[in-house]
């Protein structure tokens, strides 16, 4: 029955990047098929339209990260997993690592993909808070070639990307963390590991000449319609409560949250500002904590350990045991 | 479109032939592994889990064509004297039973990659696995108690 | 206490035996129904009702037709001139067709079913149904409902199952389907007298939002035609009722249906009554061809639910702190269809002022149609939400009163010989015993840390009762096989509260048999003899009972057939681990000797059988009082230690205690599994699980947006705790125990979470959401 046939998108296995990219610019409507978690839930639950999907999986190369001049480069294909255990990331871009544990479920993290997760373009989604926060790039190859897309003008609405068409993430580039003050804190508003209601990721970036002052980075996550950014100066010997203060102040210009089961908008709203203020008091903390200067790849055992969701304290920290 | 594929499940290699849209859950009942279930069909609950390469997979949200050529394990196949099996039949961590090997197969993975989880270590892992019945605290106990059993072992063997 | 309790001495009462099947569980063996080897069947798609409430004006299959690999397209009207009004069916109201005929009542409802070779065209076939509606108003609230129109249905139609709602049948221009109502005493001036004395009245309006079993197992009915008969395996705790449904159905005799059950994988009444049966029964038998229907997590949501309950409470205490009065209006939302409803209405209603000694009482108990999918039975049957109202109210009573909770429910609380509300003697119910027992647990009595930076500490505690199901049926079959293992026979199904273990435990009890001797064999109407249903913790104590008789009646025969070897009178000999001896001679003899010489035969059995049948005095209908209402009492007590982080508005359990009068334990690792695992669940309703509609269609009905306790839910610390007040005429003292814990949860979580941050919820669940905008309503007030 052809009707039928025209139902169920055809399924490409390409071998090579060109492939792909020539399978996407001809093809009518096609899906690129990553770690495949979100596309096969949206294809059971009868709202993904596309006539083709175009598994990336036999491409060589795009399951590799690279440790760069600038940090790292983390293929499309790299699972979730992978970017929370691999002891690079862990190295270069310890909130990375942090923030991409706290996605979902262990499976689902050995199945997804780091290119899919960003080109899924979900709201509530962990990992752009903390790409976001470190100034990550997004690789975007076509037919015609590759470009770079900032992670912060990646996001450009509600499930809306900058991706063109024709157009797949190939890869993610993450330059090396700047400083070891960086906390990530998500908040569920049903069981505990629900999806995100609010997500915030907090670094805190030396600058100035002496180093004397504090840019403050955010991504924040399931606050707005997509994943936000926003970073503020803060002098260097501010207190702590006036660091929150403004964060807040800051924050609650961009939260615009959805509502649903998980709560309405005003709701919402303070939790998310609760989430801001868990993770820059977090950083905070280890930015004002006395150790030996920190360098490129060495981010101090704190950094990668602390978490400060409250309610989940200690549940992420299973290579501690090694 | 329908491919033939190898399909190598706890050790035991077989032509399948597979459609592309076959998910892997359909494709290992159909062979007869029917200890991997469907629960909710959409990665959530874990009742579907098989390990590949040993690292643990929703099947129900895996396209079977995937995993040509990966070794898989299911709870149905792993060897009689099983440590984790042993370990769960002990701490009498099961009710229903339905959710069960899926929970075996986490702790399979976590031990593999951590001798010695902590109690908050192994709920993590198992977050993504519901037991309506409630048997959390006795499965937690039983991976727990095959962590101190490998030690036990690796002990001994070094005395 | 009672002389002949623990006459068994058989050494497996009491002991923690292993689940007979606890390997196969763990590697994944063990075969439920989708599991199970079967004939060839072609699958079966639904196409589902759009409209909450509509006329069908057209219903087109053709296109559906049309798909290759589909064999037949039925519609409801199709199925309806075939069967006529006997496709109407239900356990207490003969009103829900398993495809519309002539009008949707709710969002979801089967409308036609595509049959064909292969899910695949099954699916695409059912999306090419066509369907003209024509819109009828629809009613979601239950208030709205038991107050006018629009009906969901015409007129009542009750079963001709239960012969109490007769008078219901042909009632018009309603949507309350049931009415149950309690009188004793006075409560207007039995309530003005105490405050006029200077006692306190507390009254508030309570919610309780529906929500789904969800176990993890999905529904699977499959069926064929064998001749004349039916052929059914389901995922069914009733096989016995399915059996005489599917009968009255087809109009066939119950010899003529087959109803096969299998290990089911979790249900807590989801699986009970009439669920993909009646559908799976009809398509097999008029299309003549083998059929399996397979539901979808996303449809299983729509089978039945746990029924959304308001109830507008009030109750009275005196000066001295005695409750004086109390009172219960309670509106069930049972959905499109009542299933069960009138039921819960009644056995819910009964006990709607809680575990308390108090004169006068009022209850109305109502259910009510609305357009939602159908509400059933639920792990507690109504009583969680009736105990919602009754255990936050005495707590706000005691607050009023001055009185430290615990102890003022401990003054209040019914004891053995008191007379309940509903005018039964209470019995082998220990409701101190287990207030004192979580009490104790959890230190209530010792200092409290309240607050801790961001996070406020509260303790509460919460105490349960319930009727266990009266009138039942339970029977056994029992063959003591030559070589000495037993083969049990009867129509229980383990669901996972173990139930093949706790038979075979009091079935060895008798006959001083070991672990891994008796062997249940898996409900098999063909088979296995008629069991009311496997429900409302009724197993251990009814089943138990059956199988108790049948293996005390196989001793007897056993001690009379040694007696006849011996040449002594039967009361000389006795049954040892060993075989049989006689006291008088000290001659012995084996089970196996004893058997294949009786014989003169290896391989042969020996059978007993027993009928176990409980009988009650109906309830007045004006009064509901009866001197007799249920064959014994459930009573448990939960008691919990929680925080509050008033930032996030997050819950988080401690500790929590949970215990349950049992009468006795007949395998305590399964009781304290069974006193656990209704707490876990108990914390997902208190918290977080509900089902949330919009205009009649459900919104988060998949598990990405259904929520369920997972691990990192569990409070810090659960202790089980298990009392044991021996029931007079339980199998060794025994009760059930599946629903014990999670009646009074909710309401411990809620009262300690009063304690911690001074606010009462009438609604759950209690989510972060709540707690939070309560909090600032709090601080905004100050």
């Amino acid at each position: 029955m052809s009707a039928l046939e025209l139902e169920t998108p055809v399924l490409h296995r390409p071998g090579t990047l060109a492939e792909v990219c020539a399978l996407l610019a001809e093809l009518d409507q096609p899906m690129v098929y990553g770690g495949g978690t979100a596309v096969q839930i949206l294809l059971k639950q009868g709202v993904l339209f596309a006539s083709d999907l175009v598994d990336i999986a036999r491409v060589p190369g795009l399951d590799r990260i690279e440790e760069t001049a600038e940090g790292l480069r983390v293929g499309a294909m790299v699972t979730l997993r992978r970017m929370e255990t691999d002891p690079v990331v862990r190295r270069l871009a310890p909130l990375a690592a942090q923030v991409y544990a706290r996605v979902a479920n262990p499976r689902v993290r050995n199945t997804a993909s780091v290119g899919g997760n960003l080109a899924h373009g979900d709201y509530r989604l962990d990992p752009p808070t903390a790409l976001l926060a470190l100034d990550a790039r997004v690789e975007l190859t076509s037919a015609g070639g590759t470009r770079l897309v900032p992670v912060r003008e990646f996001f450009t609405g509600f499930q809306q990307t900058a991706l063109a068409e024709g157009e797949l993430v190939t890869a993610v580039q993450i330059p090396t963390q700047p400083s070891r003050a960086a906390a990530f804190a998500k908040l569920s508003s049903l069981s505990v590991n629900d999806w995100p209601c609010a997500s915030a990721a907090a670094l805190l970036v030396p600058t100035g000449r002496r180093r004397e002052r504090w840019e403050l980075r955010m991504g924040l996550g399931a606050l707005a319609a997509k994943p936000e950014y926003l970073s503020l100066e803060v002098p260097g010997g501010a207190a702590l409560d006036e660091v929150l203060e403004a964060a807040q102040r800051a924050a609650d210009q961009v939260i615009d949250p959805i509502p649903d089961v998980r709560g309405g908008v005003e709701f919402k709203r303070r939790l998310g500002l609760v989430a801001v203020r868990d993770a820059v008091r977090a950083a905070w903390d280890l930015a004002v904590q006395p150790t030996a200067g920190s360098t490129r790849g060495s981010v101090p055992e704190s950094a990668r350990e602390e978490d400060s969701d409250v309610q989940r304290t200690s549940q992420r920290r299973w290579w501690r045991g090694r | 479109m329908s491919t033939g594929i190898e399909l190598t499940v706890n050790g035991v290699r077989q032509r399948v032939n597979v459609g592309d849209d076959d998910l892997l859950l359909e494709v290992l009942r159909r062979i007869g592994h029917t200890s991997v279930r469907e629960g909710c069909g959409v990665g959530a609950c874990g009742a579907c889990t098989v390990l590949a390469d040993g690292r643990s997979v929703s099947s129900c949200l895996a396209r079977a064509v995937r995993y040509d050529g990966v070794p898989l394990t299911t709870a149905d196949g792993l060897p009689e004297d099983d440590d984790v099996v042993e370990e769960f039949v002990a701490a009498a961590a099961m009710q229903c039973g339905y959710c069960i090997p899926g929970f075996v197969l986490m702790g399979h993975e976590l031990l593999a990659e951590n001798p010695a989880p902590s109690r908050a270590e192994i709920a993590a892992h198992l977050e993504g696995n519901i037991c309506r019945c409630g048997t959390y605290q006795e499965i937690c106990a039983a991976i727990e108690a095959t962590a101190q059993r490998r030690q036990a072992a690796r002990q001994r063997r070094s005395a | 206490m009672f002389s002949g309790l623990h006459s068994g001495a058989g050494g497996a009462v009491g002991e923690r035996w292993a689940r007979t099947d606890a390997r196969a569980k763990v590697r994944g063996e063990l075969r439920y129904a989708a599991d199970q080897p079967l004939r060839p069947c072609l699958d079966v798609v639904l196409h589902r009702a759009t409209r909450p409430h509509a006329l069908l004006e057209s219903v087109d299959v053709e296109d559906a037709l049309a798909v290759d690999g589909v064999v037949a397209v039925v519609t409801g009207a199709q199925l309806y001139e075939r069967f006529g009004d006997a496709l109407m069916t239900g356990p207490a109201f003969s009103d829900q067709p398993c495809l519309a005929v002539g009008k949707v009542r709710y969002v979801g409802e089967p409308v036609a079913a595509v049959i064909a070779r292969g899910l695949v065209p099954a699916r695409a076939a059912a999306e090419r149904v066509l369907v003209d509606y024509a819109e009828l108003d629809a009613v979601h609230d239950v208030d709205a409902a038991a107050a006018g129109g629009p009906y969901v249905h015409e007129e009542l139609r009750p079963s001709t199952v239960f012969g109490d709602l007769k008078h219901l049948r042909g009632k018009r221009d309603t949507n309350v389907n049931y009415e149950y109502k309690l009188r004793r005493g006075d409560v207007a001036a039995a309530g003005h007298d105490a405050v006029e004395r200077g006692g306190v009245t507390v009254r508030e309006e309570f919610w309780c939002p529906p929500t789904h079993h969800v176990p993890i197992e999905l529904p699977f009915t499959a069926a064929w035609r064998d001749g004349d008969r039916l052929e059914i395996l389901s995922t069914t705790q009733t096989p016995s009722y399915v059996r005489l449904a599917v009968a009255d159905l087809l109009g066939i005799p119950l010899n003529a249906v087959r109803v096969r059950s299998a290990p089911l994988g979790g249900s807590f009444g989801a699986k009970m009554y009439d669920r993909l049966e009646p559908l799976a029964a009809a398509l097999a038998w008029s299309q003549k061809l083998p059929v399996r229907i397979l539901a979808s997590r996303e449809e299983a949501f729509l089978l039945t639910t746990r029924h959304g309950a308001a109830v507008t409470g009030s109750m009275t205490a005196d000066a001295e702190g005695r409750i004086v009065a109390a009172s219960a209006d309670v509106r069930y939302d049972t959905g499109a269809y009542a299933d069960v409803g009138p039921r819960i209405t009644a056995k819910s209603g009964m006990v709607a002022a809680g575990p308390y000694r108090v004169d006068n009482v009022e209850v109305r108990s109502r259910c009510i149609y609305t357009n939602k999918p159908s509400a059933g039975p639920f792990r507690g049957f109504g009583v969680p939400q009736v105990t919602w109202s009754h255990e936050s109210l005495v707590d706000e009573l005691a607050r009023e009163s001055g009185v430290d909770p615990a102890e003022f429910r401990r003054r209040n609380l019914l004891r053995e010989g008191d007379v309940s509300a509903v005018g039964t003697p209470m019995h082998s119910a220990d409701f101190v015993g287990c207030l004192d027992a979580v009490t104790e647990a959890v230190g209530w009595d010792t200092p409290l840390e309240r607050v801790d930076g961001r996070l406020r500490r509260g303790r509460g505690v919460a105490v349960g009762i319930k009727a266990v199901l009266t009138p039942t049926i339970s029977n056994a079959v029992l063959q003591l096989n030559q070589d000495s293992s037993a083969t049990l026979l009867i129509s229980t199904v383990d669901m996972g509260q173990g139930s093949d273990t706790i038979m075979a435990q009091i079935a060895a009890e008798a006959l001083c048999l070991g672990e891994g001797q008796v062997r249940v064999v898996t409900a098999d109407t063909d088979v296995t003899p008629y069991d009311t249903i496997t429900a409302g913790s009724r197993s251990t104590y009814h089943t138990g009972n059956a199988v108790r008789r049948a293996a005390e009646a196989m001793r007897d025969k056993l001690l009379e057939l040694a007696a006849e070897r011996f040449g002594v009178p039967a009361t000389d000999v006795k049954l040892t681990g060993d075989g049989l001896v006689s006291a008088q001679t000290q001659e012995r003899v084996s089970v196996p000797e004893l058997l294949h010489g009786h014989f003169g035969a290896r391989g042969t059995t020996l059978t007993t059988e027993a009928n176990f049948t409980t009988s009650w005095v109906p309830y007045d209908h004006e009064t509901g009082q009866s001197e007799r209402v249920t064959e014994h009492w459930f009573a448990g007590a939960v008691a919990a230690q929680l925080t509050v982080d008033t930032e996030t508005g997050r819950v988080h359990v401690e500790h929590l205690a949970v215990a349950g009068d049992v009468g006795r334990a007949i395998n305590p690792t399964l009781v304290e599994q069974q006193l656990t695992g209704a707490a876990i669940m108990g914390i997902g309703h208190a918290l977080f699980d509900q089902l949330v509609f919009d205009e009649g269609q459900i919104v988060n009905g998949t598990l990405l947006d259904y929520q369920l306790p997972s691990v990192l839910d569990l409070p810090d610390k659960i202790t089980p705790i298990i009392v044991e007040s021996p029931h007079r005429t339980g199998p060794y003292g025994a009760k059930g125990v599946g629903e014990t814990t999670i009646i009074p949860l909710a309401p411990a979580i809620a009262n300690a979470v009063r304690d911690a941050i001074g606010i009462r919820f009438p609604r759950l669940p209690l989510t972060p959401e709540r707690i939070l905008t309560a909090l600032a309503d709090q601080e905004a007030s100050k």
